[in-house]
């Protein structure tokens, strides 16, 4: 039987497998299931609807499973420049999507990442005795790393024929309306404004200008400690004020948008008006009940829950159902209530390290 | 990165480990404590702005900051090194800090982060490696503390009265007078690190005699009625403070003279007082600083640096001397500085030219740096023969 199943063959499913690598296991010992063998299919595909040439991350957004060495100091040894590295170190270097999807594929080679998975979504988890029973299959150590559960469109908007998910493929028309204050947002605002259209942002709050989607020691022990003493109310609460829209400060977008108010051709307004586009970057439907494996897990286990959030511990096991001879473990997105920043390539290693300090002290392995 | 407290001492005292292992090498091979003396002042210095400083200021401490904090780190470090007066040469001893910081620096950006999962989101913690790092550190400080604890020389108190010499040394003890104790005779110094401290010797051949050993140290001595030197050195490093020595009287003596010391090792004779004698202060063949003193009535030279001598004379007080105030000679280069010479007598004894009461003689080869010395109360204020230099700077 092999030792661990990974649910989900996206960005931190691949994480997740490289670090279970580096911990010393097999592609044999590994199944990942998913739909795609290409980790970034669908990554890939959301990115080049909003054109994004640069990732939001840093050196450390990267799948390798130590922080060091990162795409930073990749950058430097094939372009034969120190730049990449000083910018790094100021926190001004930010990876371009190809340099990243290039990281992805050669790491997918190296790893034998397609020896270990099989093509098929998983419908159902049930803990049984010594394990998880996957569809029927089963495995003593199981992390779900589903994904996002689809994209969001306001209500009032479904069903709009000018609507238009950022995160799907588009042109621009004359006047495009965005929805939204995150960075698909502020993308959307440039992308649209450099194809001449007129841009009008709704949104319902400012945006707040940081560089990273949460505040730095939320990455770390530092501010994770303060964070998982919460009580869930409290920690309902600090989720949702850390998890309000962002995009990073800079002139990058501040001056092509001022340059546009100036001429008339960017403004705010409080709802959808008659433009001929509206753009959702509105993101991701948010929550458990959306994916429907999570949602029959809750269920059928009992599991605890909060809000929309799915009740993890600190270490993105799901409480009550590991033992010294099993693990389940949520990584990526639904994991945010281990760590608010589960959805970057960050919180994708920090779900994947404890999973693997997991799996190495049972007496299982 | 974020680091957490404990994160902050564990990555600092794991990369210090190292630099400790080094500096007890240092400490061996060169039979002096400082490197190790100074790796435990880095620690300090560390932990205490860490936990005071950084900690509090820094949530998030970007990469560029290790030069800036690094830099206050050093200015620290060297503000206690110097206000506590501890040893440490200065060009080692920044060596030794930039070797520490730089092996932090590669160890905190690289070498923790590749060899240990998950070092940044734990805020830099090393777990059961940092506190085994911890541990080493402070079992190599503490043993080496015990070490410096029981290698330290017997202090021996001199009673109050009066005790018949010469009183001769020849073990590494600290010697030190109670008030009121003299030792008539002369005291002889025949063995390495010996400290004398407050005593006061009257008579003898030599007042003290320091010859062939090294690392002695004459703290607050009086010397007087000596029927050669004040203090005599001959091959062998001293550090001489805050003296008195009296060679009123004596016509052929010096107060202080330190011969043949090259390659001893620098000798300091620093904040002492001399009257008297032919030379008040004179070092042949020597490394020397020799400042701060006040040297006054004497009948040759009042501080003299000769012999292919090489130092400082700096911030002394030099009064009513005959002939020569201060004097570089015989291949002697001399770095002369924010010295008060007043009132050089010319030495009508002799047609010497050298000796009209100058208040800065360089002579046979020899070269000196001045700067803002005072000289103007002399007859002649400098004087330079025999293929000598005086350089302003």
């Amino acid at each position: 039987m092999p030792a661990v199943a990974v649910v989900g063959s996206g960005l931190a499913g691949f994480t997740a497998y490289q670090t279970l690598r580096r911990g010393g296991l097999e592609p044999g010992q590994i199944t990942v299931f998913g739909p795609d063998l290409d980790p970034v299919a669908a990554w890939r595909v959301r990115a080049a609807a909003i054109r994004q040439r640069e990732m939001r991350s840093e050196s450390d957004g990267h799948c390798l499973p130590t922080s060091f060495p990162g795409l930073a100091f990749r950058s430097v040894r094939r372009r034969r420049s120190p730049l990449p590295l000083l910018r790094s170190v100021v926190d001004r270097y930010h990876p371009s999507v190809d340099e990243f999807l290039e990281h992805v594929e050669e790491l997918r080679a190296r790893s034998r990442w397609d020896e270990s998975v099989v093509r098929r979504r998983v419908e159902r988890v049930r803990a049984v005795a010594g394990g998880f029973e996957l569809d029927g299959e089963r495995f003593a150590h199981v992390l779900l790393a589903p994904g996002h559960p689809g994209l969001n469109v306001p209500e009032e908007l479904r069903g709009d024929r000018r609507v238009v998910h950022a995160y799907e493929q588009h042109e621009y028309a004359r006047t495009v309306t965005v929805v939204g204050a995150g960075l698909a947002a502020a993308t959307e605002w440039l992308n649209a404004l450099e194809a001449g259209a007129e841009v009008v942002s709704v949104r319902r709050r400012e945006p707040v200008r940081r560089p990273l989607n949460v505040p730095r020691p939320y990455f770390s022990r530092r501010g994770l400690g303060a964070f998982h003493r919460l009580a869930p109310r409290e920690r309902v609460e600090r989720l949702r004020s850390l998890l309000v829209p962002s995009y990073p400060p800079g002139r990058r977008f501040d001056a092509p948008l001022l340059r546009a108010q100036a001429e008339g051709r960017f403004r705010v307004a409080a709802a959808v008006n008659g433009s001929e586009q509206v753009i959702c970057a509105t993101g991701f439907l948010h929550g458990f009940r959306h994916d429907p494996l999570l949602a029959r897990l809750v269920d059928e286990h009992g599991l605890e829950t909060a809000d929309d959030w799915l009740v993890l511990d600190a270490d993105s096991a799901v409480p009550g159902l590991g033992d010294g001879t099993r693990t389940l473990a949520v990584a990526g997105a639904p994991a945010q209530w281990a760590f608010p920043a589960a959805d970057t390539l960050a919180g994708a290693r920090y779900a994947a390290h404890r999973f693997l300090a997991r799996i190495g002290s049972c007496r299982t392995r | 990165m974020s680091y957490t407290l404990r994160g902050r001492f564990d990555s600092r005292l794991a990369a210090l480990l190292p630099l400790l292992l080094v500096a007890c090498a240092l400490t061996g091979a060169l039979h002096r404590w400082w490197p190790v003396e100074l790796c435990a002042l880095m620690a300090a210095v560390g932990l205490a702005l860490d936990a005071q400083v950084w900690h509090r200021l820094l949530p998030y401490q970007p990469a560029w900051a290790i030069v800036p904090l690094g830099l206050v780190e050093l200015g620290a470090l060297m503000a206690i090194v110097y206000g506590f007066r501890l040893h440490a040469p200065l060009w080692p001893a920044l060596g030794l800090f930039a070797g520490g910081w730089l092996l932090s620096v590669l160890l905190g950006q690289a070498g923790y982060p590749l060899f240990r999962l998950g070092y940044a989101e734990e805020g830099g913690e090393l777990g059961r490696v940092g506190a085994a790092a911890a541990a080493a550190v402070m079992l190599a400080l503490a043993g080496s503390a015990a070490t410096v604890v029981v290698r330290q020389p017997p202090v021996v108190h001199l009673a109050a009265g009066v005790h018949h010499g010469p009183l001769v040394i020849s073990r590494r003890e600290v010697l030190v007078g109670d008030p009121g104790a003299v030792v008539r005779g002369g005291i002889v110094v025949r063995h390495d690190d010996v400290a004398i401290r407050d005593v006061t010797v009257r008579g003898g051949e030599n007042g003290i005699d320091v010859e062939g050993v090294s690392g002695t140290v004459l703290d607050g001595v009086r010397v007087s009625g000596a029927r050669l030197d004040g203090i005599h050195v001959r091959f062998a490093d001293v550090t001489i403070r805050d003296c008195s020595v009296d060679m009123l009287g004596n016509r052929w003596g010096q107060g202080i003279d330190v011969s043949y010391s090259m390659g001893y090792g620098m000798v300091m004779i620093d904040g002492c007082h001399v009257t008297g004698g032919m030379e008040g202060i004179t070092t042949h063949s020597a490394m020397a600083d020799i400042s701060h003193n006040t040297v006054s009535r004497t009948t040759a030279r009042a501080i003299s640096m000769t012999e292919m001598s090489m130092g400082a004379v700096d911030g002394n007080q030099v009064s009513n001397a005959l002939g020569i105030g201060l004097y570089c000679n015989d291949h002697s280069m001399c770095d002369v500085r924010r010295n008060v010479v007043v009132g050089t007598r010319p030495d009508r004894s002799t047609s010497d030219t050298t000796r009209v009461g100058v208040g800065l003689v360089v002579s046979y080869r020899s070269e000196a740096q001045v700067r803002d010395n005072e000289l103007g109360a002399n007859p002649v204020q400098t004087r330079s023969f025999d293929l000598s230099q005086i350089k302003k700077s």
